[in-house]
């Protein structure tokens, strides 16, 4: 009866439109990273015991460091906001892609990002990686906080032809962007409903 | 007076047991169906765990466990190798909850609130859920499990053993 189960899932995986691909490694970046602590808590033991371990690197800290071992960029979101600004985006030398879903992105996404969500490459891939040659600089975002989505889709593009050089992660994501009141663009991309549009 | 769809000396408790055996079922559906729907959402929420870091093996558990429930839960529903199927998932259910325990303990302490306040997503398909509730719910299904275990629910079943 395992047998058959199993054999069921493997053939209902196939013909289903969301199928995983059973041989592919979907985060070439390794372990998804651990959520930053929400708040500062009082500790629960004093911190100047003798067997008080270093306080461990900041997020940014770690995400850098684990971006940087694959040849990837983390970018802060002062820098981002004047990448978006830049006159090169408007003319596709600098573009954002969003790594997220497409139910999140049609909530809401940066204005002008293209689609492409990793897990699906094959429907995206075509409309994504002759502007992605063509651009200066990627940046790539997703959900934030302990979401790792932009980092396995820039992987997925370098592994695709895209020089790594040109890829950028903004760590902070959709989450910062919107906690800073920065303009989203809601639909498709290029819709032109935008909220919180920019002075 | 006989009733003509029902099998004979059909008891009350015979009916509670069809009905644990057709609820069981039901839910192991809608939660494997929830799951195969979105396979991706399943594997990331399975990362969450760091239990199995190997991506294929991943892989393997993001696809064959969302469809195996949901055979499972066919199987039940339709009434085919019924101890056989609740051995299975009450197994498999026992390791989840253990699971689901052991992060949640991990939760708890991180963010140091009490037990029963922490609330997250288990991946079992149901969404984000406060873990006291979710270990009642998988408690009260292992418990339905074992009393189909036992024998009884042979009602309405379309082939209550493979073998004879």
């Amino acid at each position: 009866m395992g047998v058959a189960g199993l054999a069921f899932a493997f053939v209902a995986n196939q013909l289903s439109p969301r199928g995983l691909n059973p041989s592919r490694n979907y985060h070439p970046g390794g372990e998804k990273p651990d959520p930053a602590p929400q708040t500062a808590k009082t500790p629960s033991v004093s911190l100047t015991t003798t067997n008080s371990r270093p306080p461990a690197a900041s997020p940014d800290a770690a995400l850098k460091e684990r971006l940087e071992k694959n040849g990837l960029h983390l970018l802060p979101r002062d820098e981002v906001e004047k990448l978006f600004h830049d006159p090169r985006r408007q003319q596709d030398l600098l573009m954002f892609i969003d790594a997220r879903d497409e139910d999140e992105y049609h909530q809401g996404h940066i204005p002008g990002a293209y689609e492409f969500y990793h897990y699906y490459p094959d429907k995206y891939l075509a409309e994504v990686l002759t502007p992605c040659q063509l651009a200066e600089q990627i940046i790539v975002y997703c959900a934030g906080g302990d979401c790792d989505d932009s980092e396995s889709a820039a992987l997925c593009l370098r592994d695709h032809g895209v020089p790594a050089a040109k890829l950028f992660v903004y760590g902070g994501g959709m989450t910062n962007w919107e906690a800073a009141r920065l303009p989203v663009e809601s639909g498709a991309r290029d819709s032109g409903s935008i909220r919180n549009p920019a002075p | 007076m006989r009733r003509p769809f029902l099998p004979p000396n059909f008891t009350a408790l015979d009916a509670a047991t069809v009905l644990v055996r057709w609820l069981l079922g039901g839910f192991f559906v809608y939660m494997g169906w929830q799951k195969a729907l979105h396979p991706d959402l399943f594997q990331d929420l399975l990362r969450e765990y760091h239990i199995v870091q190997n991506p294929f093996a991943l892989n393997f558990i993001a696809i064959s466990l969302p469809w195996f429930e949901v055979f499972c839960g066919l199987l039940l529903l339709a009434g085919i190798a019924v101890r056989g199927v609740a051995l299975l998932l009450s197994a498999m259910l026992a390791v989840f909850t253990v699971v689901v325990l052991h992060r949640a303990a991990g939760l708890q302490a991180a963010e140091a609130i009490p037990f029963c306040s922490v609330k997250f997503d288990c991946g079992c398909g149901g969404g984000p859920e406060f873990i006291c509730a979710k270990l009642t719910e998988n408690v009260l299904m292992i418990l339905a499990g074992v009393w189909l275990l036992a024998g009884r629910g042979r009602a309405f079943c379309a082939l209550y053993a493979l073998a004879p």
